[in-house]
């Protein structure tokens, strides 16, 4: 009981300190702080997948560059509003979930790994491919409409919202039959099956929600970034920050997603100012370092300290 | 006492090349087959002729990472994909040779010696620990490097582009109405010659021996005295030296050097390492030629496939391969769990 | 009591949040981003890494002359603050930089950026916000045809705050074709042209210059600025098969110098034409060291050349001033670095503009004077080819419109050399 209001005490400062910090903070910061949000939902999506069912993915790059482009697209060609082009994006990347999710039930481990990270380096060679239709190299630019509603303000608001609302919708999947499912599964597949789980579902189905969660952050990023979506930005590197993002949080803990984001989503921001090394890719030597210190010494990332720190305090 | 040791070993060995011997014989009849179809079609087509030959060079790249590729999984059933960014990097430690006086093939050596160094120190520091705790633990590791590797090397020595000399010169042979750069036969004959010394190494030496049974049956290889854990660094220590070799053999094909080196040459490496089967090392040398051939021909032939699809082509080879046969062409182990 | 010190707090809270909102309101700078009295600060992205990183000495020579004109004054008292940040030449990174530079560092004008696909990844923000984009490293006709018209090529609005500088694609290769025509009549056309913008605004212009003889193009193929050389060089290899003999390369410069290290590679000897930003003699002179036979490729220049053309005033003074602000960049400008002229000259513009922007420049004063430059007779620009001028008005979008063919002759070592008459007019 007492456990619980914590947890919705702790849960409604997080909610104040976003709701505030648009007042406090300058324009340019409150796009910052906006990128984390779109990175906890990238995040939490790959959570579900590595943390929950025990499936590897080095390839949620390309769920986010599909749902980018669908609403880039979607904006460019019909002007669709916003909001509608996100639900499409994540109903587009759970199904390229499931897709991907079936043929990776014969996979695993580091062959799962292997396929997922061909996907993430073939997924934004596509749009060079059909260039009429997805821009080729030039991108897809969002309609004016698109470009005049997406500010800051705006973009930080629905991508925290968004988060908000996917947060919630994981905790229900998850405190239910099916995050147990997806519990067994990653604890022992063999007992999983012998207890009666249907293995296949329940995989194919965490791969679909994982990727739809990650399709409504490309979504996101894409109007973040002026509404422009390119190949390049969503590269292999997005799929190994989110794979970063996703240990430091410490697989299994939706509450170090919220870490996990903010070191993935602030750090290219903050590391520029790093005096020894600076430059733009002082960002890479910190998160290289970052994750494989992590997976050395706090192997359950922020969630793991958490709990190790509860446990001093509680014992 | 050493008798007894070595004909331990030598069963070891026996049983397990016993292990693929079922389907070997179909897929070398395959293997000619595509030869002859290769050879018919040069001597038909000039063109032809010149896409295999430079398929068959940028192929030796690929098989050369491949086999480093293997060489890691073999020894500790772990997927570097760091393994392209330290190959890249060093090809930068020879660059810096060079700029620091010494002449290409004696930096070449030199960085040979380093790769290897490098690898079983980042094998012994940084795999090791985490080994014991879960492969995709490891996994994460590699991709940490990765990042941590391309970082370093562009804070060393910056992203713009370098120039390293050309190793075997500018000069162009034609045969017939072909022409083949001394480039092409340099990167195929370097990477052929680094192979087959690796395969001496594990079929007529006492350590390869010793690595090929830490490999396959390491409770047993402990047990006739083998230094399993050692056994294991030095498969990461061979397998950068490999890498060391497709680095300074992909620089010259590129004629610059830059960061994103081998970074579009690693899916096509696990391709063919997947091809070939994940745990035979002649699978990685052989799968690279393939997939290095075939992508050019299917570029020139194939008006689908334009230059675009060719990493995703490498994915459809990737996981056709892994659902149809996941030992691959030449593999022998069971890779498939529940 | 409890009750009341929680209310007594949120209403500090509120209070604190007020300020913090009024506060911020109040800080916003009055009067024109990135003008103070002593300072005028603007921006540009570049590509210091990355595939198109042979340009990065352009924006260094651009800070070079503004630190010579700091030096001597500034304008009007104030001295020229340059920030530019790497982008890889990648569209995908532009908005994010280009906003940085906006609302993080309030640069006055964004001046200078590089490469087609990273302008029209930013034109439509920096129009809408009417900050100048001014003077670009790409030469598109879209900076020209989008000033007054809302074509459907501009996005559907005009854009008349994004300008250009150089001598436009579509004409340049209009001059490439007419040359192609008189010189080689039944030529047999292969084109390599980037898969992008930049490169579909070239081969637009080389059909159109070609005319009723543009089915003399046999070949065009298009290829990924990422591409490796084996890639270029089966490309090259399907022209050769389609009969071509004569290539016209419309590339970045790292392709271009695959290209012609390939073409030799492959026993192919066509006549070989390439585009001036690939031009530059360092990227011919290090294809060359890789074996590329380059005597006879044809190019164009706007430029003087700093070996070729070293006597000439122009030249002398870029050299002194490189010499004396950017001395890392004097090897590279004895070897004839193309890129070093171009900044220097792009510089000279912009602060020939910036002294008819008024005492007390606003992004409107200073973008009437880029729409009404006239720098010929006494206001000559120092780092443009002898006899050619830069102006622009109402009716001039284009501020530069002439161009001069060049060759390479002197082998692996050797260098361009300029022939033929002075092309104006270009469109």
């Amino acid at each position: 009981m007492r456990s619980r209001i914590l947890v919705l005490f702790s849960l409604a400062v997080v909610a104040a300190v976003l709701c505030l910090l648009p007042f406090i903070l300058s324009d340019y910061n409150v796009s910052l702080v906006a990128q984390v949000g779109i990175f906890f939902m990238a995040v939490l999506g790959l959570d579900i997948l590595t943390g929950y069912s025990g499936q590897i993915s080095i390839g949620h790059g390309a769920f986010m560059c599909i749902g980018g482009y669908t609403t880039a697209v979607l904006s460019r060609d019909h002007n669709t509003n916003l909001f509608v082009t996100m639900l499409i994006a994540f109903a587009i990347c759970f199904v390229v979930g499931l897709l991907v999710g079936l043929p990776a039930l014969r996979l695993s481990g580091a062959y799962l790994a292997l396929v997922t990270f061909a996907l993430a380096v073939s997924v934004p060679q596509l749009p060079l491919k059909w260039s009429s239709f997805l821009g080729g190299r030039d991108g897809v630019q969002t309609s004016e409409a698109a470009q005049q509603t997406a500010t800051n303000l705006w973009v930080y608001g629905v991508a925290w919202a968004a988060s908000a609302i996917l947060f919630v919708l994981a905790w229900l999947i998850l405190r239910g039959r099916v995050g147990r499912a997806f519990r067994a599964v990653r604890d022992s597949e063999i007992a999983a099956v012998a207890s009666g789980v249907e293995l296949p579902v329940y995989k194919t189905l965490a791969f679909g929600i994982s990727a739809a969660f990650a399709g409504v952050a490309g979504s996101l990023f894409v109007l973040a970034n002026n509404g422009f979506a390119a190949p390049d930005e969503f590269g292999i590197f997005l799929s190994l920050q989110i794979l970063i993002g996703a240990a430091v949080a410490g697989l299994g803990s939706l509450w170090g997603v919220l870490v996990g984001a903010a070191f993935v989503g602030l750090l290219p921001s903050v590391s520029s100012s790093v005096p020894v090394i600076g430059s733009a890719h002082g960002q890479d030597v910190v998160f290289g370092a970052a994750v494989i210190l992590v997976m050395l010494v706090l192997p359950e990332g922020f969630a793991g300290l958490v709990a190790r720190l509860r446990k001093l305090a509680g014992a | 006492m050493a008798t007894a040791e070595t004909s331990r070993l030598e069963s070891l060995r026996n049983r397990s090349a016993a292990l693929g011997a079922g389907s070997t014989p179909i897929v070398m009849l395959l293997l000619v087959a595509v030869a002859v179809a290769l050879l018919v079609g040069s001597l038909r087509s000039a063109t032809f002729a010149q896409l295999t030959v430079q398929g068959l060079a940028v192929g030796s790249v690929y098989g050369s990472l491949a086999l480093a590729l293997v060489l890691v999984y073999r020894a500790t059933h772990v997927v570097n994909f760091a393994q392209g960014e330290l190959a890249m990097a060093t090809t930068y430690i020879a660059y810096q040779l060079i700029q620091w006086g010494l002449s290409y093939w004696e930096a070449f050596f030199a960085t040979l010696a380093i790769a290897f160094l490098l690898g079983t120190v980042l094998e012994v520091t940084l795999i090791r620990p985490v080994l014991h705790r879960s492969v995709i633990a490891a996994v994460i590791v590699t991709v940490g490097l990765f990042v941590l590797i391309d970082g370093v090397v562009d804070w060393i020595w910056g992203g713009d582009f370098k120039f390293m000399p050309s190793p075997f010169g500018t000069r162009i042979y034609h045969v017939g109405s072909v022409s083949i750069a001394r480039l092409y036969i340099g990167m195929f004959v370097v990477v052929i010659i680094s192979v087959l010394l690796v395969w001496a190494l594990f079929r007529f030496t006492k350590l390869g021996l010793g690595m090929r049974a830490a490999a396959l049956r390491p409770a047993e290889a402990a047990f006739v005295g083998v230094r399993v854990e050692w056994m294991l660094a030095l498969g990461w220590g061979l397998a950068a030296l490999l890498g060391a070799v497709a680095g300074l053999m992909a620089e010259p094909s590129q004629f610059t050097l830059e960061p994103t080196l081998m970074q579009p040459i690693l899916v096509y490496a696990f391709a063919a390492a997947v091809l070939g089967g994940l745990d035979s090392p002649a699978g990685a040398v052989v799968g690279g030629l393939l997939i290095g051939v075939a992508l050019n021909l299917m570029v020139q032939y194939v008006p689908a496939i334009t230059s675009e699809l060719q990493a995703p082509t490498a994915f459809a080879v990737i996981l056709a391969v892994l659902l149809i046969k996941p030992s691959g062409l030449f593999g022998h182990r069971e890779v498939r769990r529940v | 009591m409890p009750v009341n010190r929680k209310k007594l707090g949120a209403i500090l809270v509120a209070l604190l949040a007020t300020a913090a909102v009024a506060g911020t309101a109040a800080a916003s700078h009055p009067g024109t981003p990135g003008v103070t009295k002593k300072q005028i600060v603007i921006g540009g992205t570049f590509p210091f890494t990355g595939p198109a990183a042979l340009y990065k000495t352009i924006p260094v020579a651009e800070q070079a002359y503004y630190a010579y004109v700091n030096a001597h004054g500034g304008v009007f008292h104030r001295k020229i603050k340059d920030i530019t940040l790497d982008d890889q030449y990648d569209p995908g990174q532009t908005p994010g930089l280009t906003k940085k530079l906006v609302e993080q560092d309030h640069v006055f004008a964004v001046v200078g950026s590089l490469g087609t696909a990273p302008i029209l990844s930013t034109w439509n923000y920096l129009n809408k916000r009417k900050i100048p984009q001014v003077l670009v490293a790409t030469g598109d006709a879209y900076w020209g045809q989008c000033v007054h018209k809302a074509l459907k090529v501009c996005g559907g609005k005009a854009k008349p705050w994004t300008m250009g500088w150089q001598p436009d694609y579509p004409g340049e290769a209009r001059v490439y074709a007419r040359y192609i025509l008189k010189n080689k009549p039944g030529a047999k056309i292969g084109v390599l042209y980037q898969n992008d913008a930049y490169g579909a605004n070239y081969l637009a212009g080389l059909k159109a210059g070609l005319g009723s003889s543009k089915n003399q193009i046999v070949d065009a193929e298009s290829y990924n600025v990422t591409d490796s050389a084996q890639v270029i060089a089966t490309h090259l290899v399907k022209m050769r098969t389609k009969g071509a003999d004569t290539l016209v390369i419309f590339a970045t410069p790292q392709p271009t110098i695959y290209a012609l290290i390939d073409r030799t590679a492959i026993g192919w000897s066509p006549l070989t034409l390439v585009n001036n930003v690939s031009a530059n003699r360092l990227f011919l002179l290090s294809a060359g060291q890789n074996g590329a036979s380059l005597n006879g490729v044809v190019s164009s220049t706007y430029t003087p050349s700093p070996t070729v053309q070293a006597n000439l005033k122009g030249v002398k003074f870029g050299k002194s001033i490189i010499a004396k602000y950017a001395p890392s960049l004097n090897q590279s400008w004895a070897e004839g670095d193309g890129n070093l002229v171009y900044g220097l000259g792009v510089a000279w513009t912009f602060v020939d503009a910036l002294k008819h922007a008024g005492k007390n420049p606003t992004r409107a004063s200073l973008m009437h004077a880029l729409r009404h430059l006239n720098e010929s007779g006494h206001n000559k620009n120092p780092f443009v080819y002898p006899g050619m001028n830069v102006k622009t008005s109402n009716s001039r979008t284009f501020p530069m419109e002439q161009l001069k063919l060049i060759k390479w002759s002197g082998g692996a070592g050797g260098d361009w050399h300029s022939f033929g008459k002075l092309y104006t007019g270009i469109h």
